[in-house]
């Protein structure tokens, strides 16, 4: 957006170097695309952002984004590391928790996540061995895991079917937000973000984008290796729980789509396949745009060729943001700091009062019909929090209607403050994570005041005829 | 091969060698002859055979001493001979004893699992082993040619003996059938394996193939004109895949899979229209198409598909242009170092999308073939060939990194597979236990020549 088109100052340019680090110029394409589909996927549907349509995305998205992450870890890693058999490993350890359960051997929460734990990390480790040992491509490696686990897969549950461990049974519901799969998803995050400060995460890039750099300067490129696999296999564990509750039972023949989709989302996510570039925030944006431009699609009405338009999308939005990506350079010479941060925040910003308008239900303000909203009505909105009298029902009733244009004002000019502040002090990272920090803050508390104050919604409420209601 | 002998300039072999040679050769031609004629086989047929038998016999003699001979010239000082052997050859002889101790353990615990087949089939598979290990290291160049050679073989006589009707000549036909589909898939895939690049698209392309073939022929399209339309689309498919991906090479993965939904959603949802069968195309299979790529086909008479004799023709043109011509070995010489390629000249855009192009045509053309088969179209006919192409690359010996490797290496890798699986049904495993197996077995039919070197040599 905006930032894109500013030019950096002198002082951004001494204090490139000093942030190359952190700034990432690819999380460029998948924080735009992010924000692009949930306009869309707002605008068809405002249903997403209720309790209901949030907790749903939650559910379905966690397993997917855990897939992902376990995807990354081994990628960062280098040589090629792209983990084919990631999908049918998650199906392994649905399939066997599925089945010891079943048999009552594993029953408790902390038995199983032990179990999807070890399960995976046992998996990877072994993986890491003959990648360091016997010294195969990574990719023949996985494609061999891939092949013999989808088979094991199908010999330990031949067809879909048994019953996920009990304590599981409610969080497949996704009814609420803050739902166990949501609560595991961001520990798994801030774990790997724990993770990228220690000087293990150092080397394991160092290794991933030249193997023989870590060599020579004395890093154990296989101890290395084995904790990059190790990682990978933790959340493949974590994935495969959070599969198993999302289909409350067992499933063999996954295998494939999960590995295709979290092939894509990474990719989409910015990440490198050559190794040595990946990272979280990226990773949970790529499996989350996968899941919004199923669930835009979903909101039109293509028949019976629903599925083919999904894989059309699919193909197509994945091949061009890959080519925009080859634009990256390009900007980045322009910019030599791109705050992905700020970018994302500023962006969020703007989202949120789409939401806000798409979300507000304008019907509900009264009987008598919408009045198109003039200076007057602003003005008594904005002096009403000021007053303490008690207001007539009439007041009341139009402070209501003016609610959602008061939202609209304070986004505004948070939205130029914001920029300005990101304009002149681009280059001073201290002041600005402050600033940061205090409006996503305050964006949460927006968010969590829309969710609080939150009407039923009628389903699939499009834009376009709100806005002619407005008008009438 | 050829090759090999090529590079390794053949040494005269000493007097004595060469007399053991005749010897062993004329005592293995008797023994031919004497079972010939115990089998009540024609005269002319053993006599034929004993000419072949001796013939194969002295030149295996010559070709593989003599690489011994160049090679094993000074190993005589260092430690005693045994301690060398343990040295040199540890960690297959401790596997050695491992496979022996399993099928002592078997043998004892599994009633009837001791009989003279299986006591043949482990001598086999330790032939196999020693052989790869021993002789394997003469032969630098070809080294997966080789073992691939072995291992092929090896199946093939288990399979031989355990199963029945393996060996017959409607099983062997029916394996080649299918191993020309896959060949044919591969032809692709190894193409851009040899430029550093895979191509996921493949399964894709055979699917849309597949479906819009029938399509157009339902729509009243002459065959012959659809057929044609059907692999210009995949060149053009294969082309833009080519273009796409040049500049992303390091993803060409990704893109080629984004471009393989892309096609396989399109072409689905064209064939929809105007129909009421979502993705269903239903039509009839014109005559000669399923002549082409049936069991019971026939190829100017000859009772063996025409299938497996394009891939034959294929296969060769492929495998002696890539030799010969100058245009297959600029291919080689990009695929192993880009930088010195372009120094002389050599276009490598032309080259990348080219080969796209022709993987996009051979995906076509087998999605095409396969509709002759199958006689109905199916958007996920391909899905299997996903990975089963890139398993045929790899077990055949082409390196995934580019220069090295070839289309020959892709037959046999291909032939292996096919032997491989066909054994499996043969034993009576299921689709799944297949799988399992299938992966097992390709880590270390890989990792007996493709393993890369130490990080430490490569600095």
């Amino acid at each position: 957006m905006s930032i894109t088109t500013t030019g950096p100052g002198a002082s951004a340019r001494s204090d490139a170097p000093r942030q190359g680090g952190r700034s990432n110029p690819f999380l460029l394409m998948p924080i735009t695309l992010f924000f692009a589909l949930l306009t869309l996927a707002v605008l068809r549907s405002p249903s997403l952002t209720t309790s209901y349509g949030l907790g749903a995305a939650v559910i379905v998205v966690s397993p997917l984004i855990l897939a992902t992450y376990a995807l990354m870890a081994s990628v960062i890693s280098g040589r090629g590391t792209v983990d084919l058999s990631v999908g049918p490993l998650i199906g392994f350890i649905n399939v066997t928790l599925i089945q010891l359960s079943g048999a009552g051997i594993i029953s408790s929460p902390i038995a199983v996540f032990l179990y999807a734990i070890a399960a995976g990390a046992l998996y990877q480790f072994l993986f890491a061995l003959i990648v360091i040992y016997v010294r195969v491509q990574p990719i023949i490696v996985s494609l061999s895991g891939y092949l013999a686990l989808s088979g094991i897969n199908l010999v330990i549950l031949p067809r879909p079917g048994g019953l996920a461990p009990e304590f599981m049974a409610e969080w497949g519901y996704g009814t609420t937000i803050f739902s166990p799969p949501l609560i595991i998803v961001l520990i798994a995050t801030g774990l790997w973000l724990l993770f990228t400060a220690t000087a293990f995460y150092t080397h394991l890039r160092l290794m991933g984008s030249d193997e023989r750099a870590a060599y020579t300067s004395g890093v154990q490129i296989s101890v290395v290796r084995i904790g990059a696999h190790l990682i990978s296999g933790a959340f493949a564990g974590l994935a495969a729980i959070c599969f198993t509750a999302l289909i409350g039972s067992g499933d063999p023949s996954q295998g494939t789509t999960y590995t295709l989709i979290a092939v894509t989302a990474l990719v989409l996510g910015g990440a490198s396949l050559a190794g040595g570039r990946a990272g979280v925030f990226g990773s949970a944006l790529g499996a989350l745009n996968l899941y919004l431009i199923t669930f835009s699609l979903s909101t039109f009405n293509f028949g019976a060729v629903q599925s083919f338009v999904t894989n059309l999308a699919y193909g197509t939005i994945l091949v061009v943001s890959l080519l925009l990506t080859l634009l990256i350079p390009v900007i980045q010479r322009r910019i030599p700091n791109f705050s992905p941060l700020l970018y994302f925040v500023a962006l969020s910003v703007v989202v949120l009062g789409v939401i806000l308008h798409a979300s507000f239900d304008y019907r509900s303000l009264g009987a008598a019909g919408a009045v198109l909203p003039g200076p007057l009505d602003m003005q008594a909105a904005l002096t009403g929090p000021l007053e303490i009298a008690i207001v007539s029902p009439a007041t009341e009733a139009l402070r209501l209607q003016a609610a959602p244009l008061v939202l609209s004002v304070i986004v505004l000019a948070v939205v130029a403050l914001f920029l300005r502040l990101a304009i002149t002090e681009a280059g001073r990272r201290r002041e600005i994570g402050m600033a940061t920090g205090v409006v996503v803050a305050a964006l949460v508390l927006a968010i969590a005041w829309v969710m609080s104050s939150e009407r039923p919604a009628p389903p699939a409420q499009t834009a376009a005829p709100v806005s002619q209601e407005v008008a009438e | 091969m050829t090759d090999a002998a090529r590079v390794a300039p053949r040494t005269p072999l000493p007097l004595g060698a060469r007399i053991l040679g005749l010897v062993a050769g004329l005592i293995l031609t008797g023994i031919g002859i004497i079972m010939g004629f115990a089998e009540a086989v024609s005269v002319q047929l053993v006599i034929l055979a004993a000419i072949a038998t001796l013939a194969l016999w002295m030149w295996g003699w010559h070709y593989v001493l003599g690489q011994f001979w160049e090679i094993g010239g000074d190993s005589e000082d260092g430690p005693g001979p045994i301690r060398s052997l343990w040295n040199s050859y540890r960690w297959p002889l401790l596997g050695l004893a491992a496979i022996l101790l399993a099928f002592l353990v078997l043998s004892a615990t599994v009633t009837g699992f001791f009989n003279v087949w299986n006591v043949i089939s482990l001598l086999i598979l330790l032939t196999i082993l020693v052989l790869t290990r021993t002789l394997g290291r003469q032969f630098q160049q070809n080294r997966s040619a080789f073992i691939g050679i072995m291992v092929l073989s090896g199946l093939f006589s288990v399979g031989a003996m355990n199963i029945e009707g393996f060996s017959s000549a409607q099983n062997i036909k029916s394996m080649l059938l299918f191993a020309a589909f896959l060949g044919l898939a591969s032809v692709g895939q190894t193409m851009v394996a040899l430029l550093g690049g895979l191509d996921l698209s493949i399964p894709f392309i055979i699917g849309a193939a597949n479906v819009g073939l029938l399509y157009l022929i339902s729509l009243g399209v002459p065959p012959w004109l659809a057929m044609i339309i059907v692999l210009t689309v995949g060149v053009v498919l294969g082309v833009i895949n080519g273009f796409l991906s040049y500049r992303l090479q390091g993803q060409a993965l990704i893109v080629t899979l984004g471009t393989g939904f892309a096609i396989s959603g399109g072409v689905q949802i064209l064939t929809s229209i105007g129909t009421a069968y979502s993705g269903n195309v239903f039509g009839t299979v014109p005559k000669w198409l399923a002549n082409l790529s049936s069991m019971n086909g026939t190829t100017f008479g000859l009772p063996v598909p025409p299938v497996i004799v394009i891939w034959a023709l294929i296969a060769l043109v492929l495998i002696v242009g890539m030799r010969t011509t100058v245009y297959g070995r600029y291919l080689y010489a990009l695929g192993v170092n880009r930088t010195s390629a372009n120094r002389v000249m050599i276009s490598e855009l032309r080259y990348w999308v080219s080969m796209y192009a022709l993987s996009g045509f051979f995906a076509a053309l087998t999605g095409s073939l396969l509709l002759g088969w199958s006689g109905g179209g199916f958007i996920g006919v391909g899905d299997q060939y996903l990975f089963l192409t890139l398993a045929a690359v790899v077990v055949g010996g082409t390196s995934l990194l580019g220069g090295q490797g070839g289309y020959g290496f892709t037959v046999i890798g291909v032939l292996v597979l096919q032997v491989l699986s066909s054994f499996l049904v043969g034993l009576g495993l299921n689709f799944q236990w297949q799988q399992f197996i299938f992966g097992l077995l390709i880590l270390p039919m890989v990792a007996l020549y493709a393993r890369s070197p130490h990080i430490r040599t490569q600095i």
